[in-house]
This record gives C-alpha cells, structure tokens and sequence, in this order.
C-alpha cells in the first residue's frame, strides 16, 4: 500500500511541475518585464554580472560575502523571480551541503566542516542570486542583442531569441507525444521494489518520444531556416553594418554609471568593512 | 571522381550547419529541462539520478556533423537549462562548454558509420566518459578552492573525493548505459536515411571510406588537452593567487584585487579565443581533408 502511494505521488508531482514550469516558461519567454534592473543597460548588467560571478570564488571573508548576499537578495526581489527557480535553487543548495555534511561525518569530520561548507554554499548563494535577479529581469532580445554587441557569435545570440520563444511549443509537443504513448501502451501491472517497475516505464517511455520529436523538429527546424534565409539571414548577419544597424537602439545612459558606481561603492564599504573585523 | 563527389557530399552550407545546429540546440535544451523533472533514486546516501540525455548530441553528431551538432547542444544546454531557469553559473559555463563539446565532438568523429553497431556502443561510452571524467575533476578542484582551510577539516578532502568519485561511476553506469548506450543503439539504425531528408541532407554515408585514424590526429589530441587545462585554469586560478589576494587588500583592497580580476579576464580572454581559433581550424581543416 505504502510503495503503490509512493509511486504514485511522484508521477502526480511531476505532473504538476511539467504544468508548471510551461507556464513559468512562458511567462519569462513573453511577459512583458519592467523591473527595476530591467531600465539599465543589458550589456552593463552582464558586465556588472559577471563580477558577481566570478568574484565570490575568491573571496573567503564571511562578512563580505554575506554582504553581497544581502545587496544581492534584495535585487533578486525586485526582479520577481518565478517561484519555482527559487524553489529549485534552494532545494540543490541544502540537499548539495547536506549530502557533502553526512559523507564527510562519516570521515570523521565534525562541526567543523559544516562551517567550512557554510562559507561554499554562501558563495553559490550568492552567485545563483545574481544570476537569476540578472537574467530573470532581461528580455530575450536585448539579451541577445547585447551579446551580438559583445561580440558573440550570431549564431548564438540567434539561439538565445529562438531558445526562449521556442521552449514553450516544443515542451507542450514533448507533453504530447508522452500523453499519447502512454495512452497507447500498457503500464507495468506490478510496480515492484520502490515502484522500479515503473519509474524503467517512464525512463523507457521520455526515451522513446524523443523519437518522433527528432522526427518533427527537423521539418520545423528545415521551415525556420528557410524563413531565415529568405531575408538573407546568413548573409546579412555577418555584415558590419547590418549589426550597426541592429544593435543602434543600445545606449549607455548616465544611471547605467550611476548604478556601476553605486554598487562599486557598496563592494568597496563592504571590503573595508570585512578589513575592520 | 569517387573522391571528388565524396568531398561535395560532406561539405555543407552554412544553412544546413545552422539547420544541425537549431536541430541539436532545441532538442538538447528540453531534454535537458525534463532531466530536472525526473525522480532521482535516493538508497542512503547513494544517489542514483539521471544526469542527462546525452544520446541526443551524439545522435547528432553521428548523423550529422559533429562539430555543430556538439555547439548546438552546449548552447542549448546554456539557454534552456541555466539561462532560462536562472542558474548561470559564470565561468563554470565555459568549462562544461568546453568538455561537453569536445566529448560530443571526438565521439562524433568516431564513428565513420552510423550502421556499425560496436562503433556506436564506443562512442556512447566515450562521450559520456571524457565528458564525466573532466567535470569530476574540476568538480573537486572547485571545492577545493571555493573553501581555503579545506586540509584543516577533518574528512572533508576524503568526503569530496568518496562523493565525486562515486557520481562518477553513478554516471557511467546508469547514464552510460541506460541513457546512452542503448538510446543511441535504437535511435541511430531507425532515424539513418529518414531525418536526413527532413533537413534536405543527404544521408553521410561518404564519410564510411576514412578511418578512425584521419581524424584522431596527434593535433587533436594535443588541442583537447591544451584545452581541458585552460578550462581547469578558468576553474581553479590556483592557491597561490588567492594568497597573494589576501595579503594584498589588508592594504589596499580593490588595488589587490584589481589584480586578480585583471589575470582572470585575460585568462577567460586567451581561452574563447583559442576556443573560436580551434574551431574554425577544425572546421576549414575538415572541409579540405576529404580531398
């Protein structure tokens, strides 16, 4: 009865998240952002990113990072995340320390080392945040068009604009084609030891409905490209003065200096802070 | 005659690189959103969990062409699964870049025919290999820098290496197996001469008279090493850095830094840079290798 309850529950929790994350996805993939780190800049705010992303690797002070943390959180607030990316991230983060907390207790680690991991999960933390609070609050296209300005290749600044509108309709095809084949074939009657029965099903099955998927989004892949091409996508995209003409609209406004000066400053009090103590 | 219709045959144009590349992208990115959805097996603090759908570059890459089938699925990846969901991870991208796209890419250039079944079963095995095996690594080395009193703990360096090492067996035996070994078995004999057609391709069957040996060249093998380690350097920027950091900003704090920000970029600088380079090389050395 217990095992049967188990399985159970997780076809119907998966259900639910699949449902979820469509409609997470659309959401981000067409909703309209106006928060407050959406006004400035896309390429500012990779730069100013990037810095979150790669500075906590080297910084040890707690006080510092948690610093970040807190300036970090509150941006992440403004930019209102889904729910779920929260949900996700945070569910890594604990299982991730957890997981590496009781191994190394049976190495004969102590409290120390919960300490020592506290100080890694704090950077991660940090690190996810920007991430989201950066990218969560960025339109598709200014985002690829900030990395076309970059310098990044077009084809992945393509990619991105397609990706984000292109994820939705091939999740709900995906739905689709597992919905059909289940519907079609026949669940296994015993579920066995902790349900393996039928989690092999399932394995089977979203291994099995990629098939016609390929199938499908090679026609789709074949129209899009043509579409492409038809307005010379290839060609134009490796013009110097189409990119001008495509990335114009962009331009560095003095609250984009106003915002890199003030987050400078916080960093630098927050140094100087982690220096006195 | 016969080589010069082979060379025509594998050359492509640049709609059909950027077809395998969309193709390979979008495919590669929802797999990698439903691998978060799937239950993972907890026994313990054995974790058993499907890492990802890796069968589907390789598909790609063995009906295709390799080198793009390879990029499409990093990009994808980067998009679907960490830029859409929030979870960029910075630098540590370019680093799964780097091993996820060289392991699709040398197994890729495994296979010189897609209906030789044993060719297939290696290039499962390797691609998920050299793919794992490279991400352990740098997973502990990770660990070990983002904690400095890491030898100071008690059982931390064991627990880290007992952990790692296991996901890395965890990956090759589940993932290997179940999600790319017998994925690509089934899908590469059923989708050979029938998803060409769909991309207006033609089936890569010229590619069956060159051997293993044409495209596993010293220079390959010394450009995927050169890389791996400058993918480690992005990672690990040493020990020694990062004392030099600490005794340096108790006098002035953003000068000292300022230090360590600058080798970062040049680093992260040498390496896309090398990447773009190695690429196109590959890329125009291939096309001119059939002659």
């Amino acid at each position: 009865m217990e095992l049967v309850e188990q399985t159970h529950k997780q076809t119907l929790w998966e259900k639910l998240s699949v449902e979820r994350i469509k409609v997470e996805l659309l959401r981000t993939a067409y909703g309209h952002s106006l928060t407050f780190l959406s006004r400035f800049d896309p390429r500012i705010l990779i730069g100013w990113y990037s810095f979150f992303a790669i500075a906590p690797w080297f910084i040890n002070d707690k006080l510092v990072l948690f610093g970040m943390l807190l300036a970090i959180a509150i941006l992440t607030y403004t930019s209102k995340p889904s729910v779920l990316v929260l949900i996700v991230l945070a569910l890594g983060l604990i299982s991730d320390a957890a997981y590496m907390l009781i191994v190394s207790l049976a190495f004969g680690g102590g409290l120390s080392a919960a300490w020592a991991l506290s100080t890694l999960t704090l950077k991660l933390l940090v690190i996810a945040l920007a991430s989201i609070a950066v990218f969560s609050s960025m339109d598709p296209e200014k985002l690829s068009d900030a990395l076309l300005s970059l310098g990044m290749p077009a084809q992945f600044s393509f990619g991105v604009a397609y990706g984000y509108r292109m994820l939705p309709i091939l999740i709900e095809e995906y739905n689709n084609l597992l919905y059909s084949f289940r519907l079609r074939g026949r669940a296994p009657l015993r579920k066995g030891w902790l349900g393996w029965r039928s989690l092999v099903y399932m394995g089977k099955l979203s291994v099995l409905a990629f098939y016609p998927l390929i199938l499908n989004t090679a026609k789709r892949t074949r129209t899009t490209v043509e579409a492409l091409e038809v307005k010379g996508f290839t060609y134009a995209i490796k013009d110097p003065k189409v990119k001008k003409i495509k990335l114009a609209y962009m331009k560095v406004l003095p609250r984009d200096y106003i915002f890199l000066g003030v987050s400078s400053i916080y960093v630098a009090c927050l140094f100087w802070l982690g220096n006195q103590f | 005659m016969n080589a010069r219709s082979t060379m025509k045959r594998w050359e492509l144009t640049s709609q059909q690189k950027l077809m395998i590349f969309i193709l390979s992208m979008s495919l590669y990115g929802i797999s990698n959103m439903i691998t978060e959805l799937l239950p993972e097996f907890k026994v313990g603090p054995v974790e058993l969990k499907v890492e990802y759908f890796i069968f589907i570059p390789l598909l790609f890459a063995i009906l295709f062409n390799p080198l793009y089938a390879a990029l499409g699925a990093c990009v994808g990846e980067i998009i679907f699964g960490e830029l859409l969901l929030g979870q960029f991870g910075g630098l540590s991208e370019l680093e799964k870049f780097i091993e996820f796209s060289l392991a699709i890419f040398i197994a890729g250039m495994l296979v010189t025919d897609p209906r030789n079944k044993r060719q297939l079963a290696i290039a499962a095995y390797v691609s998920i290999g050299i793919d794992q095996l490279l991400g352990t690594l740098i997973d502990i080395g990770k660990v070990y820098v983002g904690i400095e009193d890491l030898e100071a703990v008690p059982g931390l360096p064991e627990s880290i290496l007992a952990i790692e090492g296991f996901s890395f067996l965890n990956a090759m035996v589940i993932s290997g197996t179940l999600f790319a070994l017998l994925p690509t078995l089934y899908l590469v004999p059923r989708l050979y001469g029938k998803v060409e057609p769909l991309l207006g391709m033609k089936p890569r069957d010229g590619r069956a008279s060159s051997s293993i040996g044409d495209f596993v060249t010293p220079r390959l093998i010394l450009l995927g090493i050169v890389l791996v380690v400058i993918a480690g350097a992005a990672e690990f920027m040493s020990e020694a850095d990062m004392n030099f950091f600490e005794w340096e900003w108790e006098f002035i704090s953003n000068m000292g830094s300022g230090a360590v920000w600058i080798s970062l970029g040049i680093a992260a600088i040498i390496f896309i840079t090398t990447l773009i380079w190695a690429l196109n090389r590959k890329a125009s050395k291939r096309k001119g290798a059939a002659i």
